[in-house]
């Protein structure tokens, strides 16, 4: 398996309308690498999730593009999959028909059933699958999303705050999960958050954003095995290093509001490997 | 000693009481319904011995329910009110299947698009508001046929509920449903099968009940007009003929029907429904 970025963002700026005087986004040059979990935090409003429904192909950026290996994204696919804060299951629908649902779209269903049930296996909804999505709790509810999102066997996973809602314990608990498919599974991760443990507890490199406008001001690799222990002083000391980056933006977002921060332009790899063009 | 307790009727009664709270709910509400029923059948028979004492009514005695059950025993299974009852449902059906057609679209449109909620509320609630017979002139100008006009009635009482049914489900879909379907690949075909429709389905049926009632209420005055067959054509010439004891079957053919429609409706509404128990 190629280590080449599968997710490529090149001079990427966006404007949610022509009258706003700073981009929502501002010249965002980023590549992602290949099966590792790549976390993108900043304060609210820095177009985090903007730039994520990007990657999605759920929005078109004003300039700049998105390139998912051979592809520029230009609408949404099975293949880059997003998973948001609230899990969004159809309550007609059983546990089960809601993770097959993608596979239902595609046509695939019958071939690919037992992937459906392995999936459900293991996020732990073995005893549920018949069971009426209503009537599970919150945590339960976004494992089927996992389950859903993962079944249609999807290059890149991007989750947009998808623990937020759920109390600390399942989100803990979901966070490891979800790093350790990331790593098993080999798929591509890009997830969107503000809570900056969630980040080091996840993430193989952490992107940080800054607002008005939002742009890229930094990055961190996080050089820990899984799974992390969270009390650990090295776990500690990143976290604080993180915290202290935000500081530092505060701190120059104090005295201009409104100005762009003056980082370094941005070298990013273009997608060497594109051996996967898919058909599709 | 136990005959002198039961003989105090509070006694009575609240043992009574107490030994109904310990039957099963479906047992309980069987033996309601069957007090309701034999109130109104009571209150029927009362009507009839008042209106048999009475020498300005005595005429029409026969719709007391002995006469009417005999009558309406009489008629079961006769072509005539076989033939009767299929008219007046093929016309119900016909005006049912338009008010569905024009309506569901109509309301598809109304709930999605907040302009077209704006600009069609105010004449649809006021429309709604005519009583379908108000029709009536038109439609025997309009029509060719007594049973096209009946049928256009049918569906000027129908067509509302089911617009502002339809209209109600589509403002109730959760815009992440659209999200989540487009991100997993649905295409127009396959959001409309899997998430739309099933989303909008018991709201659409409660609108079609809604509009199956209107329909049957309006269906019995509409079929005094020329026609010559269904239920309220029958009722018109029991009336001409004084058969008294069919005009009063036929009301409860009519009421049988009617509830049997609407129980097919609260089926379906709870086929479809999704919300949880």
């Amino acid at each position: 398996m190629s280590t080449a970025s599968p997710i490529w963002i090149s001079d990427l700026t966006h404007y949610y309308n022509r009258k706003q005087e700073m981009p929502t986004l501002d010249d965002i040059n980023l590549s992602i690498p290949q099966g590792q979990l790549t976390a993108l935090i900043g304060r609210s409003g820095c177009g985090k999730s903007t730039l994520l429904q990007m990657v999605a192909g759920l929005l078109m950026p004003t300039e700049g593009a998105v390139r998912i290996r051979a592809h520029t994204v230009t609408k949404p696919s099975a293949k880059w999959n997003m998973m948001f804060q609230k899990p969004s299951l159809y309550p007609w629908m059983t546990v089960r028909e809601n993770a097959a649902l993608g596979l239902v779209f595609a046509g695939t269903y019958k071939q690919k059933k037992d992937r459906v049930e392995e999936l459900l296996d293991m996020v732990g909804l073995s005893e549920h699958k018949d069971k009426n999505v209503q009537d599970l709790s919150g945590g339960q509810q976004q494992r089927v999303a996992l389950a859903r999102s993962l079944a249609t066997e999807p290059e890149v996973l991007l989750l947009d705050e998808p623990f937020s809602a759920l109390d600390a314990f399942t989100r803990t608990a979901l966070q490891t999960e979800v790093a350790q498919i990331c790593h098993d599974q080999n798929i591509t991760m890009v997830l969107v958050t503000h809570d900056i443990e969630e980040a080091v507890a996840m993430a193989d490199q952490v992107v940080i954003m800054s607002h008005n406008p939002g742009q890229i001001v930094g990055e961190k690799h996080i050089p820990l095995d899984y799974p992390r222990d969270r009390n650990s002083g090295e776990f500690i000391t990143l976290k604080d290093e993180l915290f202290a980056e935000f500081e530092k933006i505060d701190q120059a977002k104090q005295k201009k509001p409104f100005e762009r921060l003056e980082v370094p332009k941005r070298e990013v790899k273009p997608p060497v490997d594109d051996s996967l063009q898919q058909a599709s | 000693m136990s005959t002198a307790q039961i003989s105090m009727p509070a006694e009575f009664f609240s043992q009574l009481s107490v030994n109904f709270k310990k039957m099963p709910v479906w047992a309980q509400s069987t033996i309601n319904s069957i007090l309701g029923m034999s109130i109104l059948l009571f209150m029927w028979w009362i009507g009839g011995l008042l209106i048999a004492n009475n020498p300005d009514t005595e005429a029409f005695a026969d719709f007391a329910p002995g006469p009417a059950l005999s009558a309406l025993w009489a008629l079961i299974g006769t072509e005539f009110l076989n033939d009767t009852i299929i008219s007046s449902l093929e016309r119900i059906i016909y005006g049912l299947f338009w008010g569905i057609v024009i309506g569901v679209p109509l309301g598809v449109l109304m709930g999605y698009f907040v302009g077209m909620r704006q600009v069609a509320n105010m004449p649809f609630q006021f429309l709604r508001m005519i009583s379908p017979l108000a029709w009536m002139p038109i439609a025997v100008l309009a029509y060719d046929t007594w049973d096209g006009a009946i049928v256009f009635l049918i569906v000027m009482a129908t067509v509302w509920p089911i617009v502002f049914g339809t209209a109600h489900g589509v403002q109730r879909i959760d815009p992440n449903w659209f999200r989540v379907a487009r991100n997993l690949g649905a295409d127009g075909f396959q959001m409309l099968r899997r998430v739309i429709m099933p989303a909008i389905a018991q709201d659409v049926f409660a609108g079609i009940r809604l509009a199956v009632g209107v329909a049957w209420v309006v269906l019995v005055p509409a079929e005094y007009l020329g026609v010559t067959s269904g239920l309220g054509y029958a009722i018109n010439d029991a009336r001409d003929t004084l058969a008294y004891d069919t005009l009063a079957a036929m009301v409860v053919v009519i009421g049988v029907i009617g509830y049997l429609l609407d129980a097919v409706a609260v089926f379906l509404i709870k086929r479809y429904s999704w919300h949880a128990s």
